[in-house]
């Protein structure tokens, strides 16, 4: 009896997961040295809208360095930018999707932060470094995922359905495509200049 | 005026003179190594025989050092960023965004030569001969690179050794290039420096697999009585077509296959210029010193081109069946140029009406007022074997002044006709034959021509070495030959 209980309990739970599954896959990027820094995102869950994270997502500014280089928000999502580098950094953007913001100039151990309100692929610059980039994706899901060196990425607890997802890079044109997910799902997708 | 030429000029028959000034020319080594580390590939990649260049190679040369639709991960060598790419939509507020090469772009070239020489002295009745090891003859270091995606640039510094026991130590390139600045990729280029100029694609010693260049194109003066002085160095500021000019040129291509370009230059003179009283005036005219701007006259000039076959001239190959051979294509590029420029104010020492050096106490002085030059380029690549050649016709006014006061004593309309034909033949991928004829026709019927044969042998040792064999023989004067034997090697 109590086997029967068990193995009920373990089917169900099975069961749930299969409901919940993820998307995976590669996104292979033609032209540039690896296949790193892709954002795929869903685009949008039918009937739903998310409420922004209270938590602050983070990027630092260490040996000159955004870090990490691609950072994929929630829209609403406040980003504290701290400065590790003992000298003064500056985080503006040149985009209008958030506002051309410019949070000025602070030393090491401080941060300034930012609160990306709408869907923005939001460049980020040091005016002190010039060489200096780094990227901020808001996108309107909590479902995304940054792809590594060999293009490969994981968005894990996506529900079952149908869904048009998104492909973003920081130099490469952006690509979207319908996957019908169920369960654990492959997406394969091909970005180029 | 250098203690060689003036020697030269004052105790040698002209066409003696010649021959030994030009036994110690060093020709300017063109292959950069920089781009083999760069890029991690072979010299072959781009050279058919080093420093000819094969079409691949002569696409990323006018496409400013970069592959055709090169990509970011064709570039092995990460460049260090001078700006974030985005700094182009902050422009003009900030600066433009650039790149430096990866390592230092620098490579080296090293050529030795066995040199042996025939020269006759008229004058003498006899013929003197060298056999020199020139080892090294030259050394040139490069420097070349791009600075982001519309930035160029190339620099060589040459130490050469000449046979005469003299050095020199000459900046024979230091340009900047902007590519693709305004319209469609690779429509407007410009470069700015010391440079040889696109006029010369394909003929000049920078395109060409001989040691010796062409000397009637580049080294012919037309100025003196009758058919000029002939051949001499172009560093003594003769008016030919200068081998590297300093100057502003643009360039481009359009439909893959057009290419266009013209610029202005300084030519003749560079040196000092000052007005003409007495002796000490024609130690200093007509040459070069290291002033640039004494003549100020310009010399602008035109090319433009068509590719029938093969690989565009930006590496273009939508439509086309290219072997795996990169040196072989079938082929036929044609062009046109022309250069027209005024040498008024700069004297040049002249020989008496039988060609006679005068001494340079009560000479005349000859003034180059205006002078033209149009020609044709054509080249037919025919799977292994690469015909070329160019006709040239040039015309000079000349004023002949007295020595102490600048009157003009004649005014002359003179005219020559230059050409040469050349064959490349790829035997095997390392072994390289190739023969030249060269011949110069001064308008003055009674001027015998200018004749000369060049035949050249050439084995690629490695990519980045090579041996070559050369025999350059002067048709007119048979007894004035001359063989080398050279090692090139760039790294």
């Amino acid at each position: 009896m109590t086997k029967t209980i068990l193995l009920t309990a373990t089917l169900l739970a099975v069961g749930a997961t299969a409901q919940a599954g993820d998307i995976h896959g590669k996104v292979a990027c033609k032209g540039v040295r690896d296949s790193a820094y892709a954002v795929v995102y869903v685009a949008a869950v039918p009937g739903k809208t998310f409420a922004a994270p209270k938590e602050h997502a983070k990027m630092d500014q260490k040996n000159l360095v955004f870090s990490p280089h691609v950072l994929p928000v929630l829209v609403g999502t406040t980003v504290d930018y701290l400065n590790s580098d003992a000298v003064l950094h500056n985080v503006f953007s040149p985009d209008a999707c958030c506002d051309k913001f410019n949070l000025g100039t602070w030393p090491q151990g401080q941060i300034r932060s930012y609160t990306f309100g709408k869907e923005c692929a939001a460049t980020l610059l040091c005016k002190v470094h010039p060489e200096m980039e780094g990227f901020v994706v808001a996108v309107p899901t909590p479902y995304y995922a940054v792809t590594k060196p060999d293009g490969s990425f994981t968005i894990p607890n996506v529900p079952d359905g149908s869904y048009t997802v998104k492909v973003w890079h920081p130099k490469l044109k952006a690509t979207q495509k319908t996957v019908a997910v169920a369960g654990a799902t492959q997406a394969a997708f091909e970005i180029a200049k | 005026m250098t203690p060689v030429l003036n020697c030269l000029r004052r105790f040698l028959p002209a066409q003696l003179a010649l021959w030994l000034l030009l036994l110690g020319l060093a020709q300017p080594a063109s292959a950069f190594p920089i781009f083999a580390r760069k890029y991690q590939t072979s010299c072959v990649t781009c050279h058919t025989v080093f420093p000819k260049l094969n079409a691949f190679g002569e696409a990323f040369r006018l496409l400013g050092y970069r592959l055709p639709k090169e990509s970011e991960e064709q570039i092995k060598q990460k460049p260090v960023s001078l700006g974030s790419e985005a700094y182009k939509r902050v422009w003009p507020d900030a600066v433009w965004p650039s790149e430096l090469p990866g390592n230092t772009p620098v490579a080296v070239n090293v050529k030795m030569a066995s040199l042996y020489a025939s020269a006759y002295d008229p004058t003498a009745g006899k013929t003197i001969t060298h056999n020199d090891f020139q080892f090294p003859q030259e050394v040139n270091v490069f420097a070349a690179g791009t600075l982001g995606e519309h930035m160029s640039f190339m620099a060589e510094l040459t130490h050469a050794e000449n046979s005469d026991g003299s050095a020199s130590t000459e900046i024979e390139h230091a340009r900047l290039g902007f590519e693709s600045i305004l319209g469609p990729d690779n429509l407007v280029n410009v470069r700015v420096g010391k440079f040889a100029p696109n006029l010369y694609a394909g003929f000049q010693e920078m395109w060409l697999m001989t040691d010796n260049g062409v000397d009637p194109l580049f080294n012919y003066n037309p100025v003196g009585f009758k058919g000029g002085v002939g051949i001499l160095d172009d560093a003594a500021g003769i008016v030919a077509l200068p081998a590297r000019v300093r100057g502003i040129e643009v360039y481009g291509i359009a439909d893959h296959r057009f290419f266009y370009t013209f610029g202005l230059m300084n030519k003749i003179a560079p040196g000092a210029n000052a007005p003409v009283s007495g002796s000490s005036a024609l130690e200093s005219t007509g040459l070069p010193n290291g002033n640039f701007n004494n003549n100020s006259h310009k010399d602008f000039y035109l090319r433009l081109d068509y590719k029938f076959g093969g690989m565009g001239l930006d590496g273009d190959t939508e439509g086309v069946q290219l072997p795996p051979e990169n040196w072989r294509e079938n082929s036929l590029r044609v062009g046109v140029f022309g250069l027209k420029g005024n040498g008024t104010g700069v004297d040049f020492l002249t020989s008496d009406p039988t060609g006679t050096m005068v001494d340079e106490a009560g000479s005349f002085h000859m003034q180059d007022t205006s002078y033209n030059r149009t020609g044709l380029f054509a080249s037919w690549t025919w799977s292994d074997l690469n015909l070329f050649g160019t006709y040239l016709r040039g015309t000079d006014t000349l004023q002949l002044r007295s020595a102490d006061n600048l009157t003009v004593l004649s005014e002359n309309d003179r005219t020559f006709t230059a050409y040469f034909v050349q064959a490349d033949y790829v035997l095997r991928a390392p072994l390289h034959l190739s023969a030249r004829y060269e011949k110069l026709t001064p308008g003055d019927t009674s001027v015998q021509p200018l004749k000369f044969a060049n035949f050249n042998v050439s084995y690629l040792i490695a990519a980045n070495v090579k041996l070559m064999v050369e025999y350059r023989r002067d048709l007119a004067e048979t007894r004035n030959n001359q063989i080398a034997t050279i090692i090139r090697a760039a790294f």
